[in-house]
């Protein structure tokens, strides 16, 4: 069998999987979800560590699997250092990356008093540092606020957002 | 309040509604006419009809929610990353589970049309499963696909090399 043939028997399987239609919207959908984006703000997963630890956790996390902007990566020169950590998370949503775990990075750059906060949506302010995708296929972002931090890449002079 | 104010307050009100109404209406027209299609992939990539019902609910629910943040590109793509990602994280909770559950294993859906082509593609991982009916069912590129499953593109051509090859070695094995 050539590959022609085995993609005509996969359009074919496919086609025929019987399928429903969309569920209603329902009202007031996006005020609610604003809501709750609210609330998750602050219902965060806070885990503390030192900074110098944090950065251990992403090493962890991330080890073994190239950053998400690298080259045959799926968000190859995206630039996501040069945004605010909000257009980031604004760019990822718009390319169906609604699922994101986002680590904050506070505290001294020294390492001295830093704490790492893991939460579901962007913060306001800080550096983006380009991230990875890890084992299980989830997109950790990381975001720096740390004193003294600097930008990452190509945004080398960029104040922090 | 004056006839001047109240008219000002209800067409601020009437605004507000408008303005509440006009997105869902567009995300509807845009987004509905690819629900089906993202039903039947997902039903191929989870292998089970009430699991696939529930994530493209779930994500047609989702991508109204982010509808504002769209980049207006392609919007069937856009869907399929947020319902192909919902299912990936649903066969790891389904793996969870049944390693909780020991034996208990739920009946694979099997598709009518095409026994074991579905039964062949059942047994390939969630992952290559995706990136073999984006490529040979939506046309999609592999640098496409490598971006709707946020993965490498070498990873995703090898899924698919591997894919195909597993599959032909299945369906061509005499019975």
């Amino acid at each position: 069998m050539d590959d022609t043939e085995l993609d005509t028997r996969l359009a074919a399987l496919a086609a025929s999987v019987p399928a429903g239609e969309a569920p209603p919207l329902p009202k007031g959908q996006r005020r609610r979800f604003a809501a709750s984006l609210a609330v998750a703000a602050i219902l965060v997963v806070g885990v503390t560590a030192t900074a110098s630890g944090a950065v251990e956790v992403v090493r962890q996390a991330v080890i073994g699997y190239e950053g998400v902007e690298n080259p045959g990566q799926p968000l190859q020169g995206a630039r996501m250092e040069c945004m605010s950590p909000r257009e980031a998370e604004a760019f990822l949503a718009a390319r169906g990356f609604v699922e994101v775990v986002w680590q904050v990075e506070s505290g001294g750059a020294s390492g001295k008093g830093g704490s790492t906060v893991v939460q579901a949506t962007a913060p306001e302010h800080g550096y983006v540092v380009p991230a990875a995708i890890d084992r299980d296929g989830v997109l950790h972002m990381v975001v720096d606020q740390r004193t003294g931090a600097e930008p990452s890449g190509v945004c080398g002079a960029m104040a922090m957002p | 309040m004056s006839a001047g104010e109240r008219l000002a307050a209800a067409t601020a009100v009437g605004l507000a509604a408008a303005a509440d109404v006009r997105p869902a209406e567009e995300f509807e027209a845009a987004v509905r006419p690819h629900y089906a299609d993202l039903v039947r992939r997902l039903v191929l990539v989870l292998h089970s009809r009430d699991d696939a019902e529930d994530v493209a609910q779930e994500a047609y629910l989702r991508a109204f929610r982010t509808w504002e943040q769209f980049d207006g590109r392609d919007v069937r793509a856009w869907l399929y990353t947020i319902g192909l990602r919902l299912a990936f994280n649903e066969l790891r909770r389904h793996r969870r589970r049944l390693a909780a559950m020991g034996r208990l294993r739920p009946v694979p859906w099997t598709g009518p049309a095409d026994p074991d082509l579905s039964a062949a593609l059942g047994r390939l991982d969630g992952r290559t499963r995706a990136a073999l009916l984006l490529t040979a069912v939506d046309g999609y590129s592999v640098r496409e696909v490598a971006t709707i499953l946020g993965s490498p593109e070498g990873t995703v051509a090898s899924w698919l090399s591997r894919g195909r090859a597993r599959l032909r070695a299945e369906l061509d094995r005499p019975r």
